[in-house]
């Protein structure tokens, strides 16, 4: 019982310490340097991020992210030390806001022409088809019994 | 109206079409290098000799550096190159070859067998100097000015018109 209670108290206590942590910068630095390896293009793969890949530039790259992040460095000094050498290309995500707007706007420019093409070509009013004659509801009958048949 | 319509296709789609069919002919690694204009990372690294190397050596001369690897195949065509231009120049340029993810018996092998370049080159253990220069993948070289300012850069490898247009950039003629 008393064992128990004791279990308990650490276990308390231990949460207590992870929150603290956890809320003192939001994030703890081994997942900072994770987010920011997934925000970083891999220099020698096609289309994976740092964090994905297993190269030699890019645990290169890991390495350094971690150092910078254990001596201080902010999120947005990791990036400019990055985008420094490498360009804006090895940002996975564009830094313009604006361009993920572009295929939006595309498809509702698209709807718009799409709705002043059927306001001008309004469809035409429908003609109910002439009913059927005696002779063609017989000829009707017979060959759908022929089918049956 | 209907003009409107005929000229939506030379105006709109050709433009369109060529802007996404020349994109295939790029890659999408050679994007300009941030480091143009700028200050040239320092360095200070050991040669495949065991000695020392530093970016502080070549202070006050124009220099090449040469990120280059004995997996990668183009490095072999661009070797000759890099051997012509040392032959030719000798100390009026300063050169340097950069070992990128390569291990040293390797590079040893391949300057036996492919010849010596005549200068040095050196290792990068654990890729800093690759990463200050921005490489993707070699064989990449960059055009430092007397002044230690990064003039140019070559991307894949170079041929002798290559290196004779990028050499004028800072200031060499062979």
């Amino acid at each position: 019982m008393r064992a128990a209670g004791l279990g308990g108290l650490i276990a308390l206590i231990a949460i207590g310490v992870v929150l603290a942590v956890s809320e003192a910068d939001g994030a703890t630095p081994a997942e900072r340097t994770g987010a920011l390896a997934a925000e970083l293009r891999c220099p020698d793969c096609q289309g994976l991020s740092v964090a994905d890949s297993q190269t030699t530039a890019a645990r290169a790259i890991r390495r350094q992210i971690d150092e910078m992040v254990a001596s201080g460095a902010s999120d947005d000094e990791v990036r400019a030390h990055f985008t420094a050498r490498y360009g804006d290309w090895i940002l996975l995500a564009p830094s313009s806001p604006l361009v993920w707007l572009i295929p939006f706007a595309a498809v509702l420019a698209g709807l718009l022409a799409l709705a002043a093409w059927l306001v001008r070509h309004p469809a035409r009013p429908g003609v109910a088809p002439a009913p059927l004659t005696d002779e063609q509801r017989r000829r009707l009958h017979e060959e759908a019994e022929a089918l049956d048949a | 109206m209907r003009l409107l319509r005929w000229l939506l296709v030379p105006i709109v789609v050709l433009p369109l079409a060529w802007l996404l069919l020349s994109g295939f002919g790029r890659d999408p690694r050679e994007v300009a290098s941030p480091l143009i204009g700028g200050p040239a990372p320092a360095w200070t690294l050991t040669t495949l000799d065991g000695e020392t190397l530093s970016s502080a050596d070549f202070a006050g001369r124009p220099y090449v550096v040469n990120f280059w690897a004995s997996w990668c195949g183009p490095c072999v065509d661009e070797h000759p190159v890099l051997t012509g231009t040392r032959a030719e120049l000798g100390d009026d340029l300063a050169m340097v070859g950069v070992l990128y993810q390569d291990a040293t018996a390797d590079a040893d092998a391949f300057l036996t067998r492919y010849g010596d370049t005549g200068y040095s080159h050196v290792t990068d253990p654990d890729g800093r100097l690759a990463i200050d220069y921005g490489v993707t993948g070699p064989p990449e070289t960059f055009f430092v000015d007397a002044a230690g300012i990064v003039r140019d850069r070559q991307f894949g490898p170079l041929t002798r018109a290559l290196m004779e247009e990028r050499l004028a950039s800072i200031g060499v003629t062979p």
